[in-house]
């Protein structure tokens, strides 16, 4: 029996893998590292850059708040001054808790898997709300432009960190481009924008020990495939069904895998049952085949927002590989 | 070219610093107030095609929208109490449990460049404050709900089912993610749309 770590390789190589991936199974997750504040159900913080975010606790979710008060960046032309990076952790003490954990992990059964989030592309929105980010994308390219760089120079200087810290397999790096039925942007705007951040970034991390980058964004994004091809994306995680995920394998397949394919929204609500989690997952197992494709839930992370739905995926997928290998 | 036909392109296409100029110079030729205003209308309704067909991205929806907005700011103090190109208010807003606002507030935009008074109330809207506003406000013809979260699907059909027991004369338009013309039509409410742009076409039909 393969290991994760080579059965993952198996598939996404076009090999021989004897199983299907199995969600997250792959990916041990570094958590501890001292990515920023984020805000936990019930919380409203205010991170590094000085983002308010608010997570009720009955929703699902943390929200920035975009409201005249808490909007960090007002206008964009004055980026320089309104927007202040804060300083990568440096200190042993800061990292201490994710290199005992990397350490712990056995690279020759799991990756050691660094998770980064917001991404580029979620940063310009958190500052200014999504409706300025992407006006300002068509009203003031230039200072676009400009504030991309520079939250591309702070992941630079965070990824920098990470790699002498953790010496990370994996990198699982969020940032949402789009909606379930579109882009947010369109192909050019996303290609000028955001294609040489992704590069940068990607590349770094790549030219430096990192093997796989997986890239999340549960959203539609056919016509952004072959750009994520080109920045160095090896797994698409969070691909939803809008997308027609068989026919992404089929062209797409040997250049980059496709994870997902079981849209949460769809299965994950407080209503579920395992007969519908069955129907959805081996519905996307049976679609998409055995080769560039990891059965997976679209939620950016292992877990559910419901109790149980995660673990029953894990069990039907478990059985779907006895089945189907 | 016509001045007109001018500012219908501009629109289209965005250009917010040349529209509010080119306006003021068909003012200048003599054009009504109101045909300006529908050139731009028509214009808008062209954005939300080419947006619900996939051809352009909320980027250039919402440049489009601002760059109306612009070229209505100049005609405004001269359509004072005209209601004639109006088509009512519009009340709009999230339900109740969800945060979401900015799918939203994209159908806000695209119904107000329709012709629509918009009334926003935000988010995590409770049933009976659409009732509410309906009521506080003039000439409503009709409330959009927004929702997008598989578990906030009950909430939308309480506000549909509220709004409709009020015995008020609105339509209700609903939408979201997880909303399917079928769960729209179950809950009752009078039409459903996809996206920003097909809302604009679904809410002058409902209230024409």
């Amino acid at each position: 029996m393969l290991t994760k770590r080579q059965n993952l390789m198996e598939t996404i190589k076009g090999g021989k893998p004897d199983r299907f991936v199995n969600q997250y199974e792959f990916m041990n997750l570094i958590m501890e590292a001292p990515l920023g504040e984020m805000a936990g159900p019930g919380q409203t913080i205010k991170n590094g850059w000085g983002i308010t975010f608010s997570w009720p606790a009955d929703q699902l979710g943390g929200f920035p708040v975009h409201d005249e008060e808490h909007k960090v960046l007002k206008d964009i032309t004055d980026w320089k001054n309104q927007v202040k990076a804060p300083a990568v952790a440096t200190s042993d003490e800061a990292w201490a808790a994710a290199v005992a954990h990397a350490n712990a992990v056995d690279r020759n059964e799991e990756f050691v898997a660094a998770f980064v989030a917001p991404g580029v592309f979620e940063m310009t929105h958190h500052l200014m709300s999504m409706e300025d980010a992407l006006m300002a994308l068509y009203e003031e390219p230039e200072d676009m432009h400009d504030l991309i760089d520079y939250l591309v120079d702070y992941e630079l200087a965070y990824a920098k960190e990470l790699i002498n810290r953790i010496h990370p397999d994996c990198i699982f790096h969020h940032d949402d481009w789009g909606s379930q039925r579109s882009s947010f942007v369109s192909p050019e705007m996303f290609e000028e924008f955001f294609l040489p951040a992704y590069k940068k970034i990607y590349g770094f991390y790549k030219a430096n020990g990192v093997e796989l980058i997986v890239h999340h964004s549960d959203s539609y994004g056919v016509n952004l495939v072959p750009f994520m091809i080109e920045m160095g994306i090896d797994i698409w995680q969070g691909v939803m069904t809008t997308n027609n995920v068989p026919e992404l394998i089929e062209k797409y397949g040997k250049q980059m895998t496709f994870m997902g394919a079981i849209d949460s929204g769809v299965v994950d609500f407080p209503g579920w049952t395992p007969e519908i989690v069955a129907e959805y997952t081996k519905k996307a197992c049976e679609e998409c085949g055995k080769l560039y494709f990891i059965p997976n839930l679209t939620q950016g992370l292992n877990f559910s927002s419901f109790p149980g739905v995660y673990e029953e995926t894990t069990k039907v997928i478990d059985q779907l590989s006895k089945e189907m290998f | 070219m016509s001045k007109i036909q001018e500012v219908k392109e501009k629109v289209e296409i965005g250009k917010t610093k040349l529209v509010p100029g080119l306006v003021q110079e068909a003012l200048d030729e003599g054009n009504a107030p109101g045909e300006i205003l529908q050139a731009m209308v028509e214009s808008m309704s062209v954005v939300g095609e080419k947006f619900s067909s996939g051809e352009i991205f909320v980027p250039e929806m919402l440049i489009a929208a601002k760059a109306m907005s612009k070229g209505v700011d100049v005609l405004r103090p001269l359509m004072a109490g005209d209601t004639s190109a109006s088509l009512g208010t519009c009340i709009i807003g999230t339900v109740a449990g969800d945060l979401h606002d900015i799918g939203k507030n994209l159908v806000s935009m695209m119904i107000e460049s329709a012709g629509f008074t918009m009334v926003d109330l935000g988010v995590d809207v409770p049933a009976e404050k659409f009732v509410e506003a309906v009521k506080e406000n003039e000439n409503v013809t009709l409330v959009a709900c927004s929702g997008l979260l598989t578990t906030t699907m009950p909430a939308l059909k309480e506000a549909v089912e509220t709004i409709k027991a009020s015995g008020l004369d609105v339509k209700v338009i609903v939408g979201g993610a997880p909303v399917t013309p079928e769960y729209a039509a179950e809950i009752g409410a009078d039409g459903f749309a996809p996206d920003a742009g097909s809302a604009a076409v679904k809410a002058k039909e409902l209230v024409a």
